[in-house]
């Protein structure tokens, strides 16, 4: 999992990431833990303003907007 | 050991950004504020264009659409986090262009959300009273992360009407959490000579996160001449408020800035504050400040 860890952080923030070289492997996968939970919180925010967007939406264009915004 | 002042304010960045608490981010403080703030910002790109193409579509419908009905859709439809989102991907002309139109709460929250990359030239484009409103919104909200990271945006005369409006308190607070040390020494610098001495009045008199808060803008200050002023200011406080100061560096952290502090002093402020009893007492504080 450490190795998985620093290789999954790595593609995320980029091969050239080389703040990742200073960090041991324990504060690697804190970190990879972190970060999989903000992408979590930010999917399930994004998720929830999209949806509330397009229900406010005229039902003439909601179908169109999810359409564009779902591709 | 303690982290240092600015890996702190590093840390604290770097935790929100990651929607979490700073204790959580701990593992980073071995990078140092230059290695947290670069992998920050690697985060940062990283959350904001994981889906930043559905955002640049939805950007693109706007272009067709007049502003008055981008502004009606949005503000019936878009809560503030989406808008920034929408924003962020829009050319910063048209997406001032709205927030022209918008309401000040509205944009105050989605300030917060605003892409960092991408804040500075929108806000440089929205009216400067609208901007300071906008500014004043987010003290109220004691927004100063995000604050700090929009300081850069801010003209000379945004700083002049915001600074004339808020807190000593929000003045450190802000300048604590600013991007760049030329962007925190732009903004006290422009402060008139009297409102300079009462905020570090406020830093030495506040409660402790204040007084660090105030040793760390001290600390980045980079105009050597300012600093020896504040730094003087500073030593015209009494012996137990500069004692109390000395000791929240000892126990909480900042004997880095506080060297700097006590270095910048004139010869017989520096002199005062070196022959305090507390110096005596504190072994740390001695090597710190006599020991170099």
């Amino acid at each position: 999992m450490t190795g998985d860890a620093r290789e999954l952080v790595r593609g995320w923030l980029g091969e050239d990431a080389h703040e990742l070289d200073a960090l041991s492997d324990a504060d690697v996968v804190e970190l990879h833990g972190a970060l999989v939970a903000a992408r979590r919180h930010q999917g399930r925010a994004l998720a929830a303003a999209t949806d509330e967007a397009l229900r406010q939406m005229p039902a003439v264009l909601r179908g169109t907007v999810r359409r564009i915004v779902e591709h | 050991m303690a982290p240092d002042l600015a890996t702190r304010a590093e840390l604290v960045k770097l935790a929100r950004a990651l929607h979490t608490s700073p204790d959580r981010v701990a593992f980073a403080a071995s990078l140092g504020p230059a290695g947290i703030r670069r992998l920050r910002e690697r985060v940062v790109t990283a959350l904001y264009d994981e889906h930043r193409a559905a955002f640049q579509r939805v950007a693109a419908i706007s272009r067709v659409l007049p502003t008055p009905l981008n502004v009606r859709i949005a503000l019936r439809a878009f809560s503030p986090l989406l808008a920034a989102r929408v924003a962020g991907e829009m050319a910063p002309e048209r997406a001032a262009e709205l927030a022209n139109r918008m309401p000040i709460e509205y944009l105050a929250q989605a300030c917060v959300h605003l892409d960092p990359r991408r804040a500075v030239p929108v806000v440089a484009r929205i009216r400067p009273d609208r901007a300071v409103a906008v500014v004043l919104a987010l003290v109220a909200r004691e927004e100063f992360i995000t604050l700090g990271r929009l300081l850069e945006a801010a003209t000379a005369r945004i700083v002049e009407d915001v600074t004339n409006r808020v807190s000593d308190e929000a003045v450190l607070w802000i300048g604590c959490y600013a991007e760049s040390d030329e962007h925190l020494t732009r903004v006290f610098t422009a402060l008139p000579a009297e409102r300079v001495r009462g905020v570090v009045h406020t830093a030495l008199t506040g409660p402790a996160e204040l007084r660090l808060a105030g040793l760390a803008m001290i600390g980045r200050l980079t105009d050597d001449r300012f600093r020896n002023r504040v730094a003087d200011h500073a030593a015209e406080a009494d012996d137990d408020v500069l004692t109390r100061m000395l000791t929240t560096a000892v126990e909480v952290g900042g004997l880095t800035e506080l060297a700097t502090a006590v270095d910048a002093m004139s010869e017989p402020a520096r002199r005062r504050v070196l022959e305090l009893p507390v110096l005596a007492e504190h072994e740390t504080l001695r090597r710190h400040l006599l020991g170099r």
